[in-house]
């Protein structure tokens, strides 16, 4: 793990580096406060730190406080190590933002251990934030295709229209509907169902730009997001989706499968109207006259 | 303990700066010679500051050292510099000076006690 030490004495400098290489610390080493803030405020920067109180350009605490300032970043362990002893220092040492405090000389096996202690805060932290991360997946993702789900994209959907309007640009919108699902689920069983559901959402996925969205609108029905799109290619790029779909069957664990998509397609340009149930209204309409059309079609709003 | 610390064992407490090197030998030989080269400007800042009267400066100056010899064990000189630290932090000059002659006098035996190390090896 990488520490940070800072100290303009080259004595207890050379110490601290050699007693943490040795208990396998990767170590960054400063001789003034303003590096050392430097280094700590970095995103790649070290996330556990040994602070000198009296260091030229910025003292210990001041390191505290300029890298507590930061906001919604993860958490650095700091400690002041410093022949600052009293109660006074100590008290102000904590509440600039120092985690912990130490006094010189230094014990390497205590100081060993307290490090050992903001390592296992820090775990903790990430910890906390990869299950954070997991749950608001969870809560946006459809747990089938790992595409957004309804309520996401329906946000996506509403952000996007506001963008339009402020950016006087143009979003598509498409909502596809998988053709004969049904027929696919009663043939084969719903597993192979999902199996398909699975392989379109990955040819979406492939199909769009990186900053595009997807999502899954209901049971075969998909609805995606693409921004900064000018209408006079609307149909040209729902095509290219369409194709992208149909123009290999699916591999099923019951064998190829022909599989192809409804489109209704609609090109938004900041229009007062163009609520989100307009505009989904409008698709929807659009899809239903794709299908009336023999399906495997694109129609347009 | 080995022969060759005999001398610097006078100076220094020698098992609780092993313990600190984590028995580094290595390490420590470094450690005195970065004594030896800094010890000089060191006693500079701090003679310097006495005579310009600053005691702010003084108080920092002391500090350092103070650090410096705490980190090597070398208790009675951390002590007196503690103690020079503590009087120009007061104000209190006359004892700033009446330390800083005793303080010198522990510093030159330090570094004599670490020449003779660094010769006996």
């Amino acid at each position: 793990m990488k520490i940070l030490i800072a100290d303009d004495e080259p004595i207890s400098l050379r110490m601290l580096e050699k007693t943490l290489r040795r208990a396998g610390y990767d170590v960054v080493a400063v001789k003034d406060g303003r590096a050392a803030a430097k280094e700590l405020c970095d995103p790649e920067g070290p996330r556990i730190a040994l602070l000198d109180w009296i260091m030229p350009e910025l003292d210990g605490p001041a390191v505290c406080r300029q890298v507590r300032l930061r906001r919604g970043q993860r958490h650095i362990h700091l400690v002041l190590l410093t022949s600052k002893n009293s109660k006074q220092d100590v008290v102000e040492g904590l509440e600039s933002g120092a985690d912990d405090y130490l006094t010189k000389p230094f014990d390497p096996e205590e100081l060993k251990a307290r490090l050992h202690t903001g390592q296992r805060i820090l775990q903790l932290e990430d910890s906390l934030l990869e299950a954070r991360e997991e749950m608001r997946y969870k809560a946006t993702h459809d747990s089938l295709t790992s595409l957004l789900n309804r309520g996401t994209i329906m946000e996506l959907l509403a952000r996007e229209l506001v963008r339009t309007r402020r950016e006087k640009r143009c979003t598509l919108v498409v909502l596809g509907d998988v053709d004969h699902f049904k027929l696919v689920n009663d043939t084969y069983g719903h597993p192979v169902g999902d199996e398909v559901l699975r392989e379109v959402a990955r040819r979406l996925l492939a199909s769009v730009r990186s900053y595009d969205f997807v999502g899954r609108y209901g049971g075969e029905e998909f609805l995606l997001v693409l921004n900064n799109c000018d209408a006079s290619m609307a149909m040209a790029r729902a095509e290219q989706i369409r194709n992208e779909i149909c123009r290999l069957p699916i591999t099923s664990t019951q064998g190829p499968l022909s599989i192809s998509l409804s489109l209704g397609v609609f090109s938004a340009c900041g229009d007062e109207s163009e609520t989100v149930e307009d505009v989904l209204s409008r698709v929807d309409r659009a899809l239903y006259t794709a299908k009336d059309a023999g399906r495997n079609c694109c129609r347009l709003a | 303990m080995d022969p060759e610390y005999a001398s610097l064992e006078k100076a220094v407490n020698l098992p609780d700066l092993l313990a600190r090197v984590e028995d580094d030998r290595e390490l420590l030989n470094d450690l005195l010679e970065m004594f030896q080269t800094e010890l000089p400007g060191h006693l500079e800042a701090l003679q310097e500051s006495i005579t310009t009267g600053e005691l702010s400066v003084t108080a920092k100056a002391a500090h350092a050292i103070k650090g410096m010899l705490a980190n090597l064990s070398m208790e009675k000189g951390a002590t007196l510099a503690a103690t020079v630290e503590a009087a120009a932090r007061n104000g209190d000059i006359q004892t700033v000076k009446s330390t800083f002659i005793v303080f010198e006098q522990e510093t030159a035996s330090l570094s004599a006690a670490v020449d003779a190390f660094m010769a006996g090896k």
